[in-house]
């Protein structure tokens, strides 16, 4: 099942296209690695899909219904939650309460009662790893456990899909596969979709299951992992970046 | 905390309750007191009177400006819509105290709404709201100065629905607006403890992340601008007819929305208290200056610059935030009571 | 009819002219200065107390703007620097909030010191026909004074190497630093024009009405709405919007009644802020 269909979508900033027509069908449970050199666009596509930079142009399709002119807050209560490249939180809540909001504003249905949306909120904690952590403050985290700290509260929601900005870069090996785990774990007892922008071909090349190139705003490849990442253009797009498969 | 609320038996449900209400309760007890010192003179209670009245007001900004960053620039304005419209329906048209109260109240909720609805849906929201709140300020005055036919002009109104009723004793309204001031704080409390007051935090923190939550930014907005202006509005309608008789000046700019911003921002922005705090300092400092009170408002100038340049989020709380950090060296201090709206543009 | 709206020119100049001054400051510092319309105040009884001791108007005139800018430069130079250390929504929130301190602490003494003084500035002479309509040689000179400044601002910007650094740090300050442009001198001077052209306001508008010592609130609240529907920032919009409102202004007065103006004002903000965020001559956001 196809559960979200991008037709000709286009972002602009000033008249310059940071997006140029990108169509793109996402299956249903499917693990989408979206890669791309530094200002391919890949941050203002996911921002488009999730309501925060709407498009320019396009249609953007979600479950069947169009997501285009939704604002952020209506497209999360849709079930689909966005992991921003840098982390943002709310400083006067505890990490528990961070966690907790996005349950309790961000679920897909009715909204939770504030206890239960701190049920889940823990679940969520547990499940990224962050349980011990509930009672403090979020600038006493690491980055790594900040970026957790998002994902569960994107996860606390129980979203259909997810969408991830970079979440992986500057992680040593150990946050690494903790990372590519709880990704997994998701997509398998939640049946979450992933769609994840990502720089670290390591990660990409163990997780995904399906690779899309970006380059200058537009699809230039799209297929199985190393199909793509051997195919001559993308190798060219990707001259000057290092481009190491094998990690 | 979580491990505590984790297995919350009623004992501690009962005691969580007593915390979050137990200082308003102090706090009416104490300012119960106020009149037996004054109760004697007029003039004294009056000016505690119109000290609680500007305490409801803050209470009501806060609302607004400390727990959603909206600038709105026109409290004095919508108290003003409150007293007017419940003056002129009982004066001019023959109507009955409460309804006409009801319905300045609402007429205050529905503009303050709008203005907000305007203001917020765009970026720089700040600006548009500084700018429309300030513009409908001043058409309330040239309102309330043009229509002399209902609001007679610089002559003024008398207020008589309220005569023969408490409103127009020498003490007793001072407990009816002490009464209101209870309301809004326990309003205010539980506003904070339901979703609207999560929601209040999450888009004072970060607008983004907040909408990225789920959070609808701008309707929470807006209700925060509703509920604010409809209990401005109810004070300010009260106010009239206690008062007895209103002019231009009894709601304008410069008595109202300086005074109530210099008490907010002394007191403390986006706290429960600091309003009652401020409004009470203030109606001391007044009063102890009431031979210069021509010098008044030039002070309330320097106030508001000395106080946003050195304390940004209110004395009260930045005594505190002090005393805190010398008592418990290296941990870290209370958050931040107030950070203008989201600190990133949108687009 | 064409009275009126004759008028409404008159009124639409000074109007114009009353939102670029704030509109310049805010293009360059991000800071929408809640006290202009107390710094044309300033001027204008500054103007006054040096005409009624007896000096001319080319003595009164160039000390009183001289006045403002000095305090628009003093505002600049000591408040205003711990707003342009923030970003965002923070320094725009601080900036307005302190600008809102400077504007009550003018009005405040104003009223405390001269609470009945005003500026009148009558020039003499018969009136003089436009389009058939006898207009007053004051409101003449008047948009004279308005048209001039506006013209003097577009050729400054425009032709001169400090004008086209000022629009390029509106454009884009990161860029205009690395160029070699010094924002804060630039920001320091424009605040001087800025509190200047405030001061030019009050001359223009005392040749038609007297400028009363409280007026101050009253200018602010016209120049922002002026800057708003011109667009934030934007030079030509701020004149365009000016003159357009000052028509609306002086029919909606005419066949309503001047109570409703200001609602008529705050209807136009608010419709921009709806519709054109960017302004009547900005392109749709
Ligand atoms: N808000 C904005 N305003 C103007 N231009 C923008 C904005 N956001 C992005 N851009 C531009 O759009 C293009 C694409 O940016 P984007 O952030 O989507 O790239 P990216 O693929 O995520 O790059 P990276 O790998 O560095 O994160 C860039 O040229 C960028 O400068
Ligand atoms: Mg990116």
């Amino acid at each position: 099942m196809t559960i979200l269909r991008l037709r000709r979508v286009e972002k602009h900033f000033g008249g310059l296209p940071a997006v140029a027509g990108v169509d793109l069908d996402v299956e249903a449970g499917e693990i989408l690695a979206l890669v791309g050199p530094n200002g391919a666009g890949k941050s203002t596509l996911l921002k488009a899909i999730s309501g925060l930079q709407p498009p320019t142009r396009g249609s953007i399709e979600f479950d069947g219904r169009r997501i285009e002119g939704m604002g952020a807050h209506d497209v999360r209560r849709l079930g689909v939650a966005m992991v921003l490249q840098t982390p943002r939180w709310f400083e006067s809540m505890t990490v528990e309460e961070n966690v907790a909001l996005g349950s309790l504003f961000g679920s897909v249905g009715r909204r939770p009662s504030l206890s239960t949306a701190r049920g889940h909120a823990r679940r969520a904690l547990e499940f990224v790893g962050l349980a011990d952590r509930a009672g403090e403050d979020v600038a006493s985290l690491t980055l790594h456990q900040q970026r957790f700290l998002e994902l569960a509260r994107a996860l606390a929601g129980e979203p259909r899909l997810l969408l991830l900005d970079e979440v992986m870069a500057g992680l040593n090996d150990t946050e690494l596969q903790a990372s590519i785990d709880i990704v997994r774990t998701a997509r398998r007892e939640l049946g979450v979709t992933v769609i994840w922008v990502e720089h670290v071909m390591k990660a990409v090349m163990s997780l995904a299951e399906r690779i899309v190139v970006l380059n200058f705003g537009q699809v230039l490849a799209d297929g199985e992992p190393r199909e793509v990442m051997t195919d001559p253009h993308v190798v060219s797009a990707y001259l000057g970046d290092e481009i190491d498969i094998h990690g | 905390m979580s491990g505590i609320s984790t297995q919350s038996t009623s004992a501690s449900r009962a005691l969580e309750l007593f915390g979050a209400y137990s200082p308003i309760a102090l706090t009416a007890a104490l300012l119960a007191l106020v009149p037996l010192r004054y109760s004697d003179s007029r003039t004294m209670m009056t000016v505690i009177i119109i000290g609680m009245v500007f305490a409801a007001y803050t209470i009501a900004f806060n609302i607004i400006l400390g727990s959603t960053g909206q600038l709105f620039l026109c409290t004095g304005a919508l108290a003003g819509i409150g007293g007017f419209t419940s003056a002129i329906l009982t004066s001019k048209h023959g109507w009955p105290f409460i309804p006409s109260i009801v319905l300045g109240t609402l007429l205050a909720s529905a503009i303050g709404g709008l203005l907000s609805w305007v203001a917020v849906r765009r970026s720089l929201d700040a600006i548009f709201t500084g700018v429309v709140t300030l513009a409908f300020s001043l058409s309330y005055e040239n309102l309330v100065l043009g229509r002399k036919d209902l609001t007679g002009g610089e002559n003024g109104l008398r207020v008589k629905a309220a005569a023969d009723t408490i409103l127009t004793t020498r003490v007793a309204p001072y407990y009816v607006f002490l009464g209101l001031v209870v309301v809004y704080l326990v309003l205010y409390r539980l506003i904070e403890r339901s979703h609207v007051g999560w929601a209040f935090r999450s888009l004072r923190d970060d607008e983004v992340a907040a909408e990225l939550s789920g959070v609808n930014v701008t309707r929470y907005r807006v209700y925060a601008g509703l509920i604010g202006s409809a209990m401005l509005g109810l004070a300010g309608a009260l106010f009239a007819h206690n008062r007895e008789f209103i002019a231009p000046t009894t709601f304008a700019f410069g008595a109202v929305d300086v005074r109530v911003l210099v008490m907010l921002v002394f007191g403390g922005i986006g706290s429960m208290l600091g309003p009652v705090i401020g409004a009470v300092a203030l109606t001391i400092v007044d009063e102890a200056l009431v031979d210069f009170a021509q010098l008044r408002i030039m002070l309330y100038g320097i106030v508001i610059v000395v106080l946003f340049l050195g304390f940004r989020r209110g004395v009260v709380p930045s005594v505190a935030a002090l005393r805190e950090r010398l008592t418990h060296l290296g941990r870290r201090s209370t958050p931040a009571a107030v950070k203008p709206p989201g600190s990133t543009p949108r687009s | 009819m064409k009275a009126v709206f004759l008028d409404g020119i008159v009124l639409g100049l000074q109007m114009g002219l009353l939102g670029v001054g704030l509109t310049l400051i805010y293009g360059l510092g991000g800071v929408l200065n809640l006290s202009h319309g107390q710094f044309a105040v300033l001027g204008a009884i500054v103007m006054a107390r040096v005409l009624q001791h007896g000096a001319s108007l080319w003595m009164a005139v160039p000390l009183g703007l001289l006045a403002a800018a000095a305090v628009a430069v003093l505002s600049d130079l000591t408040i205003m620097q711990p707003v342009y250390r923030l970003r965002g929504e923070a320094r725009v929130l601080l900036g307005l909030l302190l600008m809102l301190g400077v504007g009550t602490i003018i009005d405040g003494y104003l009223e405390w010191k001269y609470p009945i003084e005003a500026l009148n500035i009558r020039i003499s002479g018969d009136p003089i026909s436009i389009i058939g309509v006898p207009m007053r040689v004051g409101s003449l000179v008047a948009s004279a004074i308005a048209l001039a400044a506006g013209a003097a601002l577009f050729v400054f910007l425009r032709y001169t190497t400090f004008g086209r650094a000022t629009r390029s740090i509106i454009e884009d300050e990161e860029g205009a630093r690395l160029c070699g442009i010094n924002p804060a001198l630039v920001r320091t001077l424009i605040f001087g024009l800025s509190g200047a052209l405030a001061g030019l306001v009050a001359v223009s508008r005392a040749m038609t009405s007297p400028v009363i010592s409280t007026a101050g609130v009253e200018l602010t609240i016209l120049a922002l709405i002026v800057a708003v529907v011109g667009g934030l920032g934007s030079v030509s919009g701020a004149f365009v919007a000016g003159v357009l409102l000052g028509i609306v202004n002086t029919v909606s007065a005419f066949y309503i009644g001047t109570y409703i103006t200001t609602i008529v004002l705050l209807a136009a903000a608010a419709l921009t802020i709806v519709f054109r965020p960017a302004g009547i001559l900005g392109r749709r956001a």
